[in-house]
């Protein structure tokens, strides 16, 4: 080995492992980027019945149907862009698995609509600690025009201190109110309503997961 | 005025409900008039003079708030110009900017009162929204209002326009469902008379609901009305809610033409040409010294004039009811935290401090009733700025006699009628399912309300074409053969028997009255 100029220390089992480290690196990350791409599939995403209901709403938004073709799936919006922040989302994501097997009966469409607020209220933290950085992956700041007169002059001027999810949510999925002024009584009397429940069941199916 | 009213109040025995100190003003004789009633603000009044000016300034206190000039803020003006205002004017010159361009043309703006001061919220009201940040409301009630505009609040709570939607809201749907439609109400009824606006459990305001500026509208807040009703916002110009048009979104149309009245009388004709002169951006607007060129819906029915303060409290000098099927002339009774009722002449007047339930089913004690003549009273007053007193009792005098025509002519036989057929089973208890309920409908919610508006307004034209000939074409030809179809062989009975006795029906039984009023030629040989 010394004949090729190489140091002393590069030893053909060095060398060995080099190459089956680098080799499994890249097969690592491969399969990682394929991880990633696979579980952010709204395919992947809907095979959970519970998320069905988030997609019908989904499916009716702008985010699913744009006039420029493009279509941002769930992973688009609720993975970060990052290999490892992906792959860090993915296994945080884990827990909804649990939750959808040990928790509450998240099928049942009343069960859903009951704990939508919090989950609302986690996803807007969740952009909000990211700084939105899910939107920016498609969305410019800089290049926002808007149809209306003035929509350029607002994202230019007034958003100092203010990240896309402070404005803009409520967009895709079913409206939750803002977690500060959000009411669970008036929520579960709107559940109640439509589903034709008596007034008090929605407090006592959230008391009680099925 | 006062013996008259003394005597009436003895009649009815309401006497010292009012208030004892005017009962002791006039013991010892002394009589209102208007000098007097001149004199009250330089407090040149002797012994008797004292009392009764105690006695004047608690009936108009009781009448508009004891003020003859437009109420002065009195909040600390530290209590407004909220700090996060300018975040909202700053973006809002940019999205829909025309809100933020009226504010600025706004004595809001001048006075240093932002966005954030009407629209803020607690977390925990209702309809509380988080909006960039901030948490507000849509919707700006008169309660929100009321932080600063105290005397306006509180005058306006209570008032017949404050309960223009809890008046009718258990009647509502057999008209407007049954006779509109889902989204009927939404669209017209509501816009008038209000909605009672309903927050989504999502949050959002239900838009079967709202947007609403119905001037009883039901707020999230639990207050009643819609002060945009007749301030449009977002510049609340004092000229605009001046000028009669502030009005003319419900008040116009068949069964309510005030403004086509308004327009159709000497006050409109005088108003249209003088406009000019109407001095509608005063601070202070009191008809006789700001400016005499013409009255508008606001000079009479709110606003100052001589020594009668005004008044947020719209109905309160109406003496008469006049879109009900019979005209009655009614008592304002005021309850203690403000709200108020009206009881007709005849029903049983209530005493102070006595309960008494009101439209919206919850009990009220009363603090105080005012009669039809204070109503009447304080109505003239305005009148006698420009007229003489015997004009304006004259004037009176020509409308009550309308009135009491359509009263007793049409709307009680009409209704005697109505009840008999109901009573014997020839109608069903639905409204509007048999054409002569239409028929009676209009009778007393269209063309008598016509009839009685123009004449309390000076339009000849609705009082009688309008207004009077219609009632009485429909009463002649339309409704009493209806009626006698409709009871068949207790036709007798029902029917004409409650119009046999009166004279004014006479003319009917006597067929020979020849008259060339139809444009026929005599027979010949006549």
């Amino acid at each position: 080995m010394a004949r090729l100029g190489v140091p002393l220390f590069i030893t053909r089992h060095v060398l060995i492992a080099l190459v089956v480290g680098g080799i499994g690196g890249v097969l690592v990350v491969a399969f990682l980027i394929e991880f990633d791409r696979f579980t952010s599939r709204n395919e992947f995403c809907a095979s959970c019945h519970s998320m069905t209901y988030a997609e019908e709403t989904y499916q009716r938004s702008a985010h699913f149907n744009s006039a420029s073709g493009v279509r941002a799936s769930c992973g688009d919006c609720h993975v970060s862009p990052s290999l490892l922040g992906a792959t860090w989302d993915h296994a945080v994501g884990l827990k909804d698995l649990v939750k959808q097997l040990l928790g509450p009966d998240y099928d049942d469409p009343v069960i859903n609509s009951l704990h939508l607020p919090e989950a609302a209220f986690a996803a807007r933290d969740w952009f909000r600690r990211r700084d939105s950085a899910s939107c920016r992956r498609c969305h410019v700041q800089e290049a926002i025009q808007g149809e209306r007169a003035n929509t350029a002059a607002i994202h230019r001027e007034e958003t100092e201190g203010k990240t896309c999810i402070d404005c803009h949510y409520n967009l895709v999925h079913r409206k939750v109110p803002d977690e500060r002024i959000f009411k669970r009584e008036a929520w579960n009397q709107m559940v109640e309503e439509t589903f034709g429940l008596e007034p008090g069941e929605a407090a006592r199916r959230l008391a009680q997961p099925e | 005025m006062c013996h008259e009213s003394r005597a009436l109040h003895r009649r009815l025995g309401v006497a010292a409900r009012l208030s004892p100190e005017l009962e002791r003003a006039g013991e010892k004789g002394t009589r209102i008039d208007r000098d007097k009633i001149s004199n009250l603000d330089s407090g040149v009044s002797g012994g008797s003079g004292r009392l009764l000016w105690a006695g004047l300034c608690l009936v108009f206190g009781l009448l508009g708030g004891g003020q003859a000039i437009a109420e002065k803020v009195k909040l600390d003006p530290g209590q407004w110009g909220h700090e996060a205002g300018k975040d909202c004017v700053s973006c809002h010159s940019k999205a829909s900017a025309g809100l933020a361009s009226q504010w600025r043309e706004s004595a809001h703006q001048s006075a240093g009162v932002n966005c954030m001061d009407c629209h803020q919220a607690e977390r925990s009201d209702a309809d509380a929204m988080e909006h960039e940040g901030r948490i507000i409301a849509t919707i700006v009630s008169p309660k929100d209002c009321g932080r600063c505009h105290e005397k306006e609040y509180r005058e306006q709570q209570g008032s017949v326009h404050a309960e223009a939607f809890s008046i009718i809201e258990a009647r509502l749907p057999a008209l407007a469902e049954h006779v509109g439609g889902s989204g009927m109400s939404a669209a017209s009824c509501d816009q008038c008379h209000g909605s009672r606006v309903k927050v989504r459990g999502d949050g959002t305001l239900d838009p079967a609901t709202w947007p609403n500026s119905g001037i009883g509208r039901i707020n999230p807040d639990g207050s009643k009305g819609s002060c945009s009703s007749c301030h449009g916002r977002h510049r609340f110009s004092r000229a605009q809610a001046r000028e009669p048009e502030a009005c003319v979104r419900c008040h116009s149309g068949p069964d309510s033409p005030d403004k086509e009245i308004f327009e159709a009388s000497k006050h409109g004709m005088i108003y249209a040409a003088h406009r000019d002169e109407m001095n509608l951006n005063a601070p202070e607007w009191v008809a006789g010294r700001d400016y005499t060129a013409a009255p508008t819906c606001v000079t009479c029915h709110m606003g100052a004039a001589g020594k009668l303060p005004s008044t947020h409290d719209v109905g309160m000098r109406n003496a008469w009811s006049l879109n009900t099927p019979v005209s009655r002339r009614q008592y304002l009774v005021i309850l203690e935290d403000g709200a108020r009722l009206e009881l007709p002449l005849g029903s049983e007047i209530p005493k102070r401090g006595q309960e008494l339930v009101r439209p919206d089913g919850r009990p009220g004690q009363v603090k105080s009733v005012i009669t039809p003549e204070r109503r009447r009273q304080a109505m003239s007053m305005v009148c006698l700025e420009c007229h003489g007193k015997s004009f304006t009792e004259g004037f009176m005098n020509q409308f009550d006699t309308v009135v009491a025509l359509f009263n007793d002519k049409y709307g009680t036989p009409a209704k005697a009628i109505m009840e008999g057929l109901l009573g014997a089973g020839r109608l069903t208890p639905t409204p509007f399912d048999e054409p002569i309920e239409f028929t009676y409908w209009e009778l007393w919610h269209d063309e008598g309300a016509r009839a009685r508006h123009g004449a309390s307004m000076m339009s000849p034209n609705h009082a009688w074409w309008e207004g009077m000939y219609l009632v009485g074409r429909n009463f002649y030809a339309r409704f009493l053969p209806q009626a006698r179809a409709i009871a068949g062989d207790r036709a007798g009975e029902l029917v004409d028997a409650v119009i046999a006795g009166q004279a004014a029906h006479q003319w009917l039984i006597e067929p020979n009255q020849a008259s060339a009023i139809l444009g026929l030629e005599p027979a010949e040989g006549d």
